[in-house]
């Protein structure tokens, strides 16, 4: 079942209130699609356009990313190795899109964008606020609630690794299923 | 071991006696306890010792194996990590065979039993293992290998002839020809054990099958790749003895010719290809073994054959038996002792409802492995209550449902661990929030007995890895995924364990200071080893073009052969010495 809308709260809004529990903080995420609009507002407005421009026109866009990533930014969020599938099927990853709304300054967005691309734009608003943040906020010694946060809100759908051999099978049978036909080929 | 005692300990024991009681003991445990006692003890188990297992191959070398235990009959080897299996290791990882036929071809003169798993073989090792062993080797078992062609398997063909077991179950073999099979049927009549299970190898014929099955009048156990069925009629018909088939396929549209196809009478042990069950009800009260994996049978069908076997102890298949499949197995089948539940596709799934029916109808499980859409801690409880003969346990969460019914998951945990107390195998993969470091901690507490874990997504801080690493005071293995902890914790939990030997972790916080921090965790004899975090790109069917992200790896173990020499460019050792 796909989901309609990503929610999120990577912009940990939910700081002020971390000494919730972790149960609390999961239902709270589900409200927090004002939260997510006010978060957007603290965000650079040319990052976000170029963001939004790049992750929709360059699919392998990744690489540049990487390499235009500063050293800073790219330790605070190590997390964001662990939210990329192990291994899966072609089916499942990315050819499905899915609509991506962005609240900005009082517009309303909708893109359809399959989902590694939602991430790529994700990832970059995420590094563009920590920016910002960075210098306001010096709390960044340990491993944080918000990271943590981004890790489960980000990883809805878990990569769970198939096993090869009955992934092979699987593979298999959707091939001859997809190249049956009443003439028998 | 002491190396400089002069003076003998004198345990009032001669070795005349002793000789006699050892044979008795072949555990492997039981035999390391004897060997510490005192030297003229070792020296007696190193000369009488018949099986070894070396779990992991780089923990020693070839040669100090030939030099301890120079009689050894049995011997097996395990070599790439488990996550291989479910593709997360580089194929050119490592765990080569080589080193291994050569000191068996060289020193191990009583060797008749090898078994390699998840290693390397290249087909000049098959041919130095035939050449050299090839007049007395009994058993052969390539389980899950790599590397290697139809024509390394053709030089054991042609030069085996002693051999009552080929195993070559879930290998990948680069397939030339049949002739292999075809050097079998023309050199065995010994032959008790066939099985190329799971592998891509297809050319072979059913003529040869069936010359195996008339020449080899004690053949037990057939398990095959895609056969066509309706050509095998000749084989079950010559195979008298046999007890277990698995594999073949069932091709042909007119399924009324599937009517002729008689299996063998003592046929116990069964695992099809398809969907066409009704040939297999008239024995379904025989089976005590049934592999529905590849089978594409529905719910329905799932609980119209389970219905037919009371006899039934193992069972294998996917989620779509879901749970009105498991309240009929707890209704019909009181034997059950080993249950698998893979991960199918499909909308059908199983859930706490089932498991809960499951260990209160099926007292004698001692294995249950199941991947679940949902559970409660209350079903946790239920197989802590029940589930009393429970030996490995190993549960998956997977991604289907947004939410799950009841978290966390902490207190049915410890239920479950509690009650049974024979666990010595865990696995647990869920996701954040389900179990929480407090659970983590009850895992560390209430596992007195668990040798090997794997732990996905368990934990929510370094606070649980620390808690956990007070307790399991028998883990050996540890394996995790996708977990918080940092490089400090993990290094920590690896020196406070008392048990472990082997770590392996994918998916932690790697800190900035990068390798310091696991170095902390550096002793003489324990390797570390890392694969940075990479980038794999495949094509899918459809030729496009697949990014497969995998996080980093660590991988630790102790180890009396230094570290690894063999590394692809993929792995990296960590050497405190540079």
């Amino acid at each position: 079942m796909s989901r309609a809308s990503v929610e999120l709260d990577f912009f940990g809004m939910e700081k002020e209130n971390s000494c919730k529990s972790q149960f609390q903080k999961f239902l709270d995420r589900r409200r927090s699609l004002r939260g997510l609009q006010g978060a957007i507002s603290k965000m650079n407005p040319e990052l976000i356009k170029s963001v939004i421009a790049s992750g929709l026109t360059n699919p392998l866009s990744q690489d540049q990313i990487d390499s235009n990533k500063p050293e800073e930014t790219q330790s605070l969020f190590p997390a964001l190795h662990l939210l990329a599938p192990a291994a899966r099927t072609a089916s499942e990853n990315g050819s499905e899109t899915a609509p991506l709304t962005i609240f900005y300054n009082g517009t309303v967005s909708v893109f359809n964008v399959p989902r590694d691309k939602a991430e790529i734009i994700l990832k970059h608003a995420v590094e563009g606020v920590s920016k910002n943040v960075e210098s306001i906020d010096s709390k960044v010694a340990t491993p944080s609630s918000d990271q943590q946060q981004l890790l489960e809100t980000l990883d809805g759908d878990l990569p769970i690794a198939r096993r090869k051999s009955l992934q092979r099978f699987m593979e298999k049978r959707k091939e001859r299923l997809t190249c049956a036909s009443p003439y028998g080929c | 071991m002491e190396e400089r005692r002069t003076a003998p300990f004198n345990t009032g024991m001669p070795d005349a006696v002793l000789k006699c009681v050892l044979p008795y003991l072949d555990g492997p445990r039981d035999r390391a306890s004897i060997s510490l006692v005192c030297r003229r003890w070792y020296e007696l188990d190193s000369a009488s010792r018949k099986h070894i297992t070396i779990a992991f191959c780089y923990t020693t070398t070839a040669d100090r194996l030939g030099r301890r235990f120079p009689a050894v009959e049995s011997l097996k080897v395990k070599g790439k990590p488990r996550a291989a299996m479910y593709d997360l290791i580089p194929d050119d990882w490592g765990g080569y065979v080589r080193p291994w036929v050569q000191e068996v071809a060289a020193n191990l003169d009583r060797l008749r039993w090898l078994h390699f798993r998840r290693m390397i073989v290249r087909d000049s090792d098959l041919e130095v293992l035939a050449r050299s062993r090839g007049g007395v080797l009994r058993a052969l078992k390539l389980d899950k290998c790599s590397g290697f062609s139809t024509d390394g398997l053709f030089h054991i063909g042609s030069m085996c002839r002693e051999l009552r077991t080929l195993c070559l179950e879930e290998s990948s073999i680069v397939e030339l020809d049949g002739q292999w099979l075809h050097e079998i049927a023309m050199n065995n009549s010994i032959l008790e054990t066939l099985n190329f299970y799971r592998t891509d190898l297809v050319q072979v014929s059913f003529e040869d099958l069936e010359r195996i099955a008339r020449n080899c009048c004690n053949l037990t156990s057939v398990k095959i790749s895609n056969c066509e069925i309706l050509d095998l009629v000749g084989f079950f018909r010559a195979a008298a003895v046999l007890e277990e088939f698995c594999g073949g396929s069932f091709n042909n549209e007119q399924s009324d010719r599937y009517n002729a196809v008689t299996f063998p009478p003592k046929l116990c042990r069964l695992g099809l290809g398809s969907h066409r069950m009704p040939s297999v009800f008239p024995f379904a009260s025989l089976l005590n073994k049934l592999d529905l994996l590849y089978a594409l049978l529905d719910t329905e069908d799932h609980c119209l054959l389970i219905q037919r076997c009371p006899n039934l102890e193992i069972l294998e298949t996917r989620t779509v038996i879901g749970d009105r499949g498991l309240e009929v197995l707890a209704q019909s089948c009181k034997k059950l002792k080993r249950l698998r539940i893979e991960r199918g596709s499909g909308n059908v799934s199983v859930s706490h409802r089932g498991l809960t029916v499951l260990a209160q109808g099926c007292l004698a499980l001692e294995y249950l492995a199941v991947y679940v859409s949902d559970i409660t801690n209350a079903s946790l409880e239920s197989i802590g209550t029940y589930s009393k003969n429970l030996c490995d346990f190993r549960l998956a969460l997977l991604d289907r449902e947004e939410t799950i019914t009841d978290f966390p998951l902490d207190n049915g945990v410890r239920a479950l661990l509690r009650g049974c107390e024979k666990l010595r195998r865990l696995a647990l993969y869920l996701r954040p929030g389900v179990l929480t470091d407090v659970g983590l901690g009850y895992i560390g507490r209430y596992s007195p007995n668990v040798r090997w874990m794997f732990l996905g997504y368990v934990g929510s801080s370094d606070t649980g890895l620390f808690e956990f690493s007070k307790g399991c005071p028998s883990l050996q293995k540890l394996e995790m995924m996708g977990c918080c902890f940092s490089e400090r914790a993990l290094a920590h939990a690896a020196l406070q364990l008392p048990s472990l030997r082997y770590l392996w972790v994918q998916g932690y916080q790697t800190s900035s200071q990068s390798s310091d921090d696991l170095l902390a965790m550096a002793r003489p004899c324990r390797n570390i080893e890392l694969i940075p975090a990479r980038r794999v790109i495949t094509t899918d069917q459809v030729e496009e073009a697949v990014v497969l992200e995998h996080p980093a790896q660590i991988l630790a173990y102790c180890s009396l052969a230094g570290p690894r020499t063999d590394f692809p460019e993929t792995v990296i050792s960590l050497d405190p010495v540079l």
